[in-house]
């Protein structure tokens, strides 16, 4: 007489496999969790230089040291909720890992780092808003924003309409960055050269393919 | 319309003395040009996060005419404080290149007057770098050079700042909010003297004080109600006629007279130095101008000569002493006759004169000779005798000389003249006698004219009189 198993054509080594398969499965959503986590900590960012670079100004800011003491660590801003979405997140932004290993761009070097920190500050303004800020409602939630005076609180309530957050607060954690629209090239070159002593037109050197 | 600066020398005379018609000057800009949509959506925020200067732009003459924040508050890309709020590109500091898209007359006069030099001409006056004036706090009301972070927030230690002479991010010099209060921007709180007060007061410039003082003051604490200060035309002599004011004399407006921006435009002398001369005013092709003492080689037309800065530039014309206070005369004749304002000139003259001849003169060369000697330091402030001189024709010597061109009679005498005669004789002298030593009493004597014992000074008032005083018995 066959098993009832047999109708369903689970044999003993479906079985095996079902039972190995799913306890992958589990482990490797498990590690997955773990990856995102772990790679989502100021820890790991900054084991690239060029990140530590970034951190600094983070370190400063109101993010890093609310009076509430609520941190905010690299991931809670630049990773999304939920596994399928964080682990998508990194694996797109592994690409700065390969820029970071074979770009000829040395992002560790403080020069080339500012030089090409606008590009950065854009993509991530551009990666917040395609996310309407989701980001920062983890810790923020709109209708509870209350602000020091009674307008501060209105305003967010009845004039934020088609906005998330990052469409007003930018500059908030990392070196301050004009928008877009009123970037300067030929003045930020000039600002890095000044930094950094550098001569005039050494930065549009450097920028140069 | 060509603008004045680039009208030849008898068009220019002409032009200052033309009768006119009008009032203020007009808004040239097509309406079409304000009112711009993207200023739409900014008072639905604005009236709950800064209802107060909502309110008053919605009491403005602006409001009235569909002027809205981004028409002011709109900034080119490539501004250094440009910044993106909104979706739009603004910058907080409104400067006089974004009043002068419309107010074009007012912007460019102001823009080549003194008041808009007026951080460069302290720098040129005394020599400090524009960093040692601000941290001594004198470019709260010179103007500071404001700049902005790479992101367009303004960022320099010298914002908030409404200096007249301020150096604005978007490169303009000059500050229309100095006298013309933000977002309600009242005619009648420009006219009043209380516009001018913030920085014409104080011993730097008592001209508030001096002002109260005079007759002019004294008949507008009575008669303010009679000045019709929020008038759309504000002529002497037919808008108004009880007393006159600063921009009365210095700016206004009466008949025969354009109102102008340039506010040192009708001072036919340098009040302000150890020593008054008459000045001529400059007018460089470039829109430029500056005073030039009649002690300065006279330039012509078509020369170069050093801009307030530094920088050389063609002269356009020259209007002498005379013609400036003839166009300031002309104001006096709305309510004084030629004769009357006639001899009021004649005695302001002799009464700068008088400090000229007795204390200026004497003073700056015995000083002058001092520094030649060694028996001072360059370095200023750092004696006593310095630091009297300077109470003397500073302190006590720019409110006396102010005080006689607006005939405040205590600031011209008692807290004048006499003050200075006090403080000349009894501390500058017997300092100057200490530090130069053996040779103090002929280096005394070799300046001062009438020797140790002056002479009763007439200060143009009465006949020269023929008796003397001693220098103790005050």
């Amino acid at each position: 007489m066959s098993s009832p198993f047999n109708i369903l054509f689970i044999t003993r080594n479906v079985l095996i496999a079902l039972v190995i398969g799913g306890f992958g499965g589990m482990g490797f959503i498990l590690f997955l969790i773990e990856f995102d986590h772990h790679t989502s900590s100021e820890e790991f960012c900054t084991t690239c230089h060029s990140m530590e670079l970034v951190a600094l100004p983070y370190r400063q800011s109101s993010h890093y040291n609310p009076e509430s003491g609520v941190r905010a660590s690299c991931g809670d801003c630049h990773v999304s909720e939920g596994v399928l979405m964080a682990t998508w997140d990194h694996t797109m932004g592994s690409k700065d890992l390969f820029k970071q290993l074979f770009s000829s761009v040395d992002y560790d070097d403080p020069v080339e780092n500012l030089l090409h920190l606008p590009q950065a500050a854009f993509a991530a303004r551009e990666w917040f808003r395609a996310r309407q800020s989701s980001t920062c409602s983890r810790c923020h939630t709109l209708e509870a924003i209350m602000g020091d005076r009674p307008a501060i609180a209105q305003i967010h309530r009845e004039e934020s309409g088609g906005k998330s957050c990052v469409d007003c607060h930018i500059n908030l954690v990392h070196r301050p960055v004009p928008s877009r629209k009123t970037f300067n090239q030929e003045r930020w070159n000039r600002m890095v050269e000044e930094e950094f002593n550098l001569a005039t037109g050494e930065a549009a050197k450097r920028l140069a393919p | 319309m060509p603008s004045l600066h680039k009208l030849p020398l008898p068009l220019w005379l002409l032009l200052l003395t033309l009768p006119c018609i009008g009032q203020a000057a007009k808004v040239d800009l097509p309406a079409s040009e304000w009112g711009l949509e993207q200023g739409d959506n900014c008072v639905s925020c604005h009236q709950k996060a800064s209802n107060s200067l909502h309110q008053q732009w919605q009491q403005s003459t602006h409001a009235a005419a569909g002027v809205n924040c981004f028409d002011c508050h709109q900034a080119d890309k490539d501004d250094t404080d440009a910044h993106e709020h909104e979706g739009e590109v603004i910058a907080t500091i409104v400067s006089p290149k974004d009043c002068g898209r419309c107010h074009t007359k007012e912007a460019e006069e102001a823009k080549n007057s003194i008041h808009s030099q007026a951080l460069a001409l302290m720098v040129e006056r005394t020599g400090a770098t524009e960093e040692a004036l601000e941290s001594a706090g004198c470019t709260s009301c010179h103007g500071g050079r404001v700049e902005a972070a790479i992101d367009g927030t303004v960022s320099s230690g010298n914002w908030p700042n409404a200096g007249i002479g301020r150096i604005n991010p978007d490169g303009s010099r000059g500050s229309c909010s100095a006298c013309h209060g933000r977002h309600l921007f009242s005619k009648a709180q420009a006219r009043d003297p209380a516009a001018c007060s913030s920085c014409h007061s104080g011993s730097e410039s008592p001209d508030s004080e001096i002002y109260q003082q005079s007759r002019h003051g004294v008949l507008l604490q009575s008669q303010r109600e009679a000045m019709n200060f929020g008038s759309d035309s504000w002529i002497t002599g037919k808008d108004y006629s009880a007393t006159a004011t600063c921009v009365t004399c210095h700016m206004g407006e009466a008949p025969g007279l354009n109102p102008t921006h340039d506010v040192g435009m009708r001072d036919a002398w340098s009040l302000n130095g150890p020593v008054s001369e008459k000045q001529s005013l400059v007018i460089f092709a470039n829109g430029s101008r500056r005073d030039l003492p009649l002690s300065h080689p006279s330039p012509r037309k078509g020369e170069a000569l050093a801009m307030i800065g530094g920088e050389e530039a063609t002269i356009q014309a020259i209007a002498s002493p005379n013609l400036r206070r003839k166009a300031m005369r002309k104001v006096c004749l709305e309510c004084h006759s030629s004769s009357f304002a006639d001899r009021f000139f004649h005695q302001f003259d002799q009464q700068i004169e008088a400090y000229n001849q007795r204390f200026g003169i004497p003073g700056k060369a015995i000083m002058d000779d001092l520094y030649r000697q060694n028996r001072l330091t360059p370095t200023p402030f750092d004696e006593p005798l310095e630091k009297i001189w300077w109470q003397i024709w500073h302190d006590l010597g720019v409110s006396m000389r102010h005080g006689a061109a607006m005939s405040s009679l205590s600031h011209t005498f008692s807290d004048g003249l006499h003050a200075i005669e006090k403080r000349f004789y009894g501390a500058f002298l017997p300092e100057v006698r200490a530090v130069a030593g053996d040779e103090g009493e002929s280096l005394i004597e070799r300046h001062l004219q009438s020797g140790s014992s002056p002479t009763l000074p007439t200060y143009g008032m009465v006949p020269a009189a023929t008796s003397t005083i001693d220098s103790n018995n005050e």
